[in-house]
């Protein structure tokens, strides 16, 4: 399999598998309840630009992200908005574009 | 021949067998269903057994006060004759039991005005007795009618500081206390007084009966809320209070007020509590403080047959005057009857008295159907022996009440529906689930009750059974501890104290002394199912027995070295290692809360009690790990229970932590990330404070209750969501467990564990805030163990609770009102303007009427005038 360069934001991963591991890393660092931090926000921001549904994720604009709970114990990035709506997304699909 | 000699003739030998036939015609009267040996009519020398009797009553012990109350029951009870039945309310008298007396007269037993009957000598002797044995009630100019244990109590309650008694159930303890108490608060200086009632379910009793005895107007606050305010304007001259608390709700009460946290007076209820595993050391603790916080604190205990109340007062404060009596006089014949199957008949069942050594037999009794479970045996017996009502049942489960009751509502005949058993069934429906077992099971008169209910519900079943509309009444455990529920009749086979243990002999009696009614009932009956079983009773029916008093902590510190150890341990190992963390982390966390505000356990008076080398060698203990904590005694001081070791590995994870600070805050309950920030929150006391919510798997779902519990959710629509998500997940349920185990989930997780950790965490984590100057992300606003305590995190909610309203009732109206931020007045207008509409509004009656008692006391007294 041809490996296929990405970039998130100021960042480039020479694989997906790279950017995968890089976001994976990242949600790992939280605990379930955190808010994302300013730095990680801004490549997150760019990763979920990457997203199939990234209008509608991103709605009418962004707040902050955060770690939460999802499905059978597992967690996951959340987008807050300024509507005051949340809604998770998965760093898998920002990748696979 | 002595007094006592010829006392101990009398009922051994002289009057054996005198006693014998009148204890069968007496017992054989109390019970249903049941096919004497004989009927011959007796016939009594009567003369003779009250002459005896009047001997026996000279005594103070227990057996022969027994014989002479039963010959002047049986005078009364058995008789035709006038004159006789006025010597058995004579002999009455000389036992000081005037409510017996009253009672034979409302019955029509006697005629009214026994005295102006008797002879001018013995009616001297009477009124003498009647003015001895009476009590002056200072602040109301009263005279009440007195026993013996009453008499005795109020005279030396005045004259001590501190004061320990303790009388069996039934002999009006409660209702002498609360009037001294009141007499105290009207009639002295004290500005402040605080009982303590070990139970949620005590505190609600108690605080009713103090409003009721109080009345409107009585400018005394009476509360079992933590909130400081009363406190306050109480010291500062307003009006006095008296708080009803737990020793948790007290911790809180005191951590709100800080410093200036005082008591005037102190009642502790239930006081041989002190030696329960876990709440025991709280209880300790919570007396401590309240008498740290006065050193002229006026203190008094008082605990069921205890063989040594004086044990409570080893820690009284230096010079302070000290007293503790006892008394074991009986004040309702109590008949202990046990139920064994006729050989080859199993619905065949004869009963026998206990006398002494002997066994009296009764009659036999036939069931209707052959009881093939244990469960039957027990509903088909009580249904059978009790079937005229106040029946209680004992159920070693709350899973075996329902069954059992469920039994007996088939077995017994249908009577016509009453508007009050509707109303609770209607209450069970709507604030447990539509089909919560209790409502069928209510409206034919029979009832469970277990300690996860909800208090208005459980509350309402217990006035029920009282008034004699619920008949039988089929409980657990709860019940020993410390409601204050008599009964005509008690069952058990094999009875349990929690999970599996066997009941110990006292605490056998303490439960089945509440067989009998005083003042409603002359006998009461107890029943033993089975008492040749093994298993069942592995020790027999237990003797008539005494608890002993024994501090949890003093149990613990006897096993010396493992404490130590415990103790070495704690210091160094990871609490994942351990493997019964429980058994020693509440009192290794009181010692080392001792130890930082004292320097040393050595000068303590518990050092005392115990052996010098035990002392020194966790001197040493505690002093290591003292020496490597920094949060200080304060904060250890406020959360009894919890280790301040585990508090400090808390505070240096806090220091450690590399993200957001912010992160560490807990999010306010309607925020879309609080349940997860509870998720963590909790994962982190499991690691650093005590492993309090586990296995780790259950934290989600923990989680999920308290957020629930936190945002006011009722619990029927708890017990909605939980049924959801069973459902949503495929997973199978049983609906009766599955509103149990939310209950018992919102009980023990949401109302017990969750305020006690979590009040620790928010302490720790606002001590690291101020510490690197984030003051700013500090919320002032209701302490979070009080939000969990009561359910509620609005302040409408919490207005609504401090008002007096239960919390079904409070979450209730609160689905109505709009607004969050109500105070209490705003409350109170809210509810008048909309009084006339509260009927179509579909809330429950007994809610409505709880409603309009607690926020428009005076409209719903008129209401209730018209409606009796």
């Amino acid at each position: 399999m041809v490996k296929k360069p990405v970039t998130i934001g100021p960042l480039h991963f020479s694989k997906k598998g790279d950017a995968a591991a890089f976001l994976k890393a990242m949600l790992h660092k939280y605990d379930v309840g955190d808010k994302v931090s300013t730095g990680d926000a801004e490549v997150l921001l760019a990763a979920l630009a990457l997203h199939p549904n990234a209008t509608a994720k991103m709605g009418l604009g962004i707040t902050h992200f955060s770690v939460r709970s999802a499905n059978f114990g597992s967690k996951c990035f959340w987008v807050n908005r300024v509507d005051g709506s949340s809604e998770k997304f998965s760093y898998k699909a920002c990748i696979r574009g | 021949m002595s007094l006592n000699d010829l006392q101990g003739w009398l009922v051994a030998e002289g009057l054996r067998e005198a006693l014998d036939q009148l204890t069968l015609h007496t017992v054989v009267a109390e019970l249903d269903n049941i096919v004497p040996p004989t009927d011959k009519a007796a016939s009594f020398d009567w003369p003779r057994l009250l002459l005896a009797g009047s001997i026996l009553a000279q005594s103070d012990q227990r057996t022969y006060q027994d014989a002479a109350l039963r010959i002047a029951t049986a005078a009364i009870t058995l008789s035709d004759n006038e004159a006789i039945k006025d010597s058995g309310a004579v002999l009455l008298g000389k036992l000081s039991n005037f409510r017996a007396v009253s009672l034979a007269t409302e019955r029509g037993l006697l005629t009214a005005d026994v005295e102006g009957r008797l002879g001018m000598a013995l009616r001297i002797e009477a009124q003498h007795r009647q003015m001895d044995q009476s009590i002056l009630v200072q602040s109301s100019g009263r005279w009440i009618q007195v026993n013996d244990f009453q008499q005795r109590f109020w005279s030396q309650a005045d004259n001590y500081q501190w004061l320990s008694a303790s009388a069996p159930t039934a002999s009006g303890k409660t209702f002498l206390v609360l009037q001294w108490l009141i007499d105290q608060i009207r009639s002295t200086e004290m500005h402040v007084a605080v009982y303590l009632a070990p139970t949620r379910a005590l505190v609600a009793e108690i605080e009713a009966n103090l409003v009721s005895l109080l009345g409107a107007r009585s400018g005394i606050e009476v509360s079992s809320l933590p909130i400081r305010e009363k406190h306050d304007k109480a010291h500062e001259g307003g009006s006095r209070a008296i708080f009803v608390l737990t020793q948790e709700r007290m911790h809180l009460l005191a951590n709100a007020i800080g410093g200036a946290f005082k008591v005037d007076l102190l009642v502790v209820d239930e006081a041989h509590k002190i030696g329960d595993n876990q709440r025991g050391v709280i209880l300790q603790d919570a007396i401590e403080r309240a008498s740290r916080s006065n050193r002229t604190l006026k203190l008094v205990f008082i605990s069921p047959a205890t063989q040594n109340p004086q044990e409570l007062l080893a820690d009284a404060p230096e010079g302070a005057h000290t007293a503790s009596f006892e008394s074991d006089v009986p004040t309702v014949l109590q008949n202990l009857i046990v139920a064994e199957q006729v050989p080859r008949k199993p619905k065949l069942w004869k009963l026998s008295a206990r006398q002494h050594a002997s066994l009296l037999p009764l009659g036999v009794v036939q069931l209707g159907s052959s009881p093939g479970s244990l469960k039957k045996r027990l509903a088909f017996i009580a249904a059978a022996a009790g079937e005229r009502g106040g029946t209680l049942v004992y159920a070693n489960r709350a899973s075996d009440s329902e069954d059992i009751a469920d039994l007996i509502s088939q077995l017994i005949p249908e009577v016509p529906s009453d508007p009050e058993l509707l109303e609770l069934a209607d209450l069970a429906r709507k604030g447990v689930h539509p089909r919560y077992r209790l409502a069928p099971l209510v409206e034919r008169g029979v009832a469970f009750h277990y300690g996860n209910m909800p208090s208005l519900i459980r509350s309402e079943v217990e006035r029920l059974f009282r008034s004699g509309k619920i008949r039988f009444l089929v409980c657990t455990s709860t019940l020993i501890e410390g409601v204050n529920l008599s009964c005509r009749t008690i069952v058990l086979r094999g009875p349990r104290k929690g999970v599996g243990h066997p009941m110990e002999a006292h605490d056998f009696w303490n439960l089945a002394g509440r067989a009998g009614r005083w003042g409603d009932e002359f006998q009461g009956n107890i029943i033993c199912i089975d008492p040749q079983d093994a298993q069942a009773w592995p020790d027999g029916v237990p003797e008539r027995a005494r608890f002993p008093i024994k501090r949890e902590s003093d149990a613990v510190i006897e096993q010396g070295e493992s404490l130590a150890d415990y103790l070495d341990r704690r210091a160094t190992t990871d609490l994942a290692e351990f493997e019964d963390p429980n058994q020693f982390e509440q009192v290794a966390s009181y010692l080392l809360a001792t130890f930082l505000r004292q320097g040393s356990i050595a000068q303590s008076s518990l050092a005392k009690r115990h052996n010098p080398a035990i002392i020194e060698r966790l001197e040493a203990s505690l002093a290591n790990i003292a020496a490597q904590i920094a949060v200080g005694a304060d904060i250890a001081a406020r959360h009894p229970g919890v280790s301040a070791l585990g508090m400090q590995r808390l505070l240096e994870a806090f220091r450690n932590y590399k993200g957001d600070v912010e992160n560490l805050l807990p999010a306010a309950v309607d925020s879309q990330d609080s349940y997860d920030r509870f998720v963590t929150i909790m994962r982190r006391i499991n690691q650093y404070l005590f492993p309090a919510f586990t296995p780790d798997g259950i934290i989600p779902l923990h989680a999920l209750i308290v957020v629930q519990w936190l945002k006011g959710f009722s619990l029927s629509r708890m017990i909605e969501r939980n049924i959801d998500y069973h459902r949503r997940n495929g997973r199978s349920f049983k609906l009766p467990v599955l509103i149990r185990s939310t209950m018992e989930m919102v009980e023990q997780i949401a109302r017990f564990r969750a305020p006690k950790y979590l009040s620790a965490y928010v302490d720790v984590l606002n001590m690291h805030l101020a510490a690197i100057g984030r003051e700013d992300l500090i919320d002032g606003d209701v302490d979070i163990g009080t939000q969990l305590e009561f359910g509620v995190s609005s302040r409408t909610l919490l207005s609504l609770i401090e008002l007096g309203l239960s919390r079904v009732s409070a979450v209730a109206l609160y689905e109505k009102i709009a607004r969050d931020d109500l105070n209490k007045e705003d409350c109170i207008a809210w509810v008048r303007e909309r009084d006339a509409q509260f009927e179509g509004m579909d809330i429950p009656a007994i809610i409505v009427r709880e409603i309009r008692a607690k926020l428009l006391p005076e409209a719903s007294a008129g209401a209730a005038a018209s409606t009796s």
